[in-house]
């Protein structure tokens, strides 16, 4: 029989089972580097880099899970919260989204090599509708565990998974119309 | 209506398009650089107490004449009043209680951190 998360992390708490934190990464490793890969825009090894120093901050602080959200939901709150210092540090975090969501919008910019491709439409998102997306509508989380992950309030969430979503499908028509 | 289905037909074509990433040796990079595990330091730790322990067991029985001080001290308790023998039993267990919670207070906020 599998062991569950809560199994897992109650070895590492009792036992400091580091086989078990092991095999909670091989669980995880593909959501939390997706999410980092997008939330980079593809940047893989600066992804791989943000999610491995998420990783480790999880195995250190694991006595801070109390259990009360998926062990996934904090996972990607910690990983989220490497992404924004990293953004902090980079200048990044603000202000270049929306001008080049604007400028890329236009079809004629736009490589014919990723048209249709999801993927590099969402990469035009503004961060915050960006990582909304990906939460709720990607990863499945719900509104509820995104404001968590996000550290914003619920309303916040909902609104930005609209735009984000609305504005997906208006890049995806636009490309698709030509 | 059109409106959900298109959105739960978007949502779908986002997770269709998050493809599953390989290990590829990721997991081993993170487990190689965790901190040594405390069951790893366990065992020196459990041996510096033993020979701090013994070599100070050692100390005590040669400087203190061939353990005669344990005589003397003994000999000294079963001489004084029935009184002041419950009254250091009491104070003994009162500064051991205290120690026994300060450690377990202690601990509990080294978990909690």
């Amino acid at each position: 029989m599998e062991l569950t998360d809560a199994d897992l992390i109650a070895r590492i708490l009792v036992d400091d089972d580091q086989h078990a934190f092991g095999e909670l990464v091989r669980r995880h490793q593909s959501s939390v580097r997706g999410l980092l890969r997008q939330l980079t825009r593809s940047d893989l090894a600066l992804a791989d880099d943000l999610a491995q120093e998420a990783f480790l901050r999880a195995y250190k602080n694991i006595r801070r899970f109390r259990g009360e959200a998926r062990f996934s939901t904090w996972l990607y709150r910690i990983a989220y919260n490497c992404f924004r210092e990293d953004a902090r540090r980079r200048k990044e975090l603000v202000g270049v989204d929306e001008a080049r969501w604007q400028s890329e919008m236009d079809p004629q910019t736009v490589d014919a090599g990723l048209r249709h491709d999801l993927m590099h439409a969402l990469s035009l998102l503004p961060l915050h509708e960006r990582s909304a997306v990906l939460l709720c509508c990607q990863n499945g989380l719900s509104h509820d565990e995104a404001a968590r992950v996000l550290d914003i309030p619920l309303g916040t969430v909902k609104t930005n998974v609209l735009r984000g979503r609305e504005k997906l499908k208006r890049t995806l028509a636009a490309w698709g119309s030509n | 209506m059109d409106n959900l289905n298109e959105d739960d037909a978007l949502d779908r074509r986002l997770r269709d398009a998050a493809p599953y990433i390989d290990d590829d040796g990721f997991s081993g990079r993170v487990l190689r650089q965790l901190p040594a595990s405390s069951r790893a330091r366990s065992p020196i730790r459990a041996m510096i107490l033993i020979g701090m322990t013994l070599l100070a067991s050692f100390l005590t029985y040669f400087l203190f004449d061939g353990g005669n001080l344990v005589n003397q001290v003994i000999a000294r308790l079963a001489g004084l009043p029935m009184l002041w023998l419950l009254l250091l039993t009491f104070c003994t267990g009162i500064v051991a209680s205290s120690l026994g919670l300060i450690a377990a207070i202690s601990k509990t906020r080294q978990s909690a951190t």
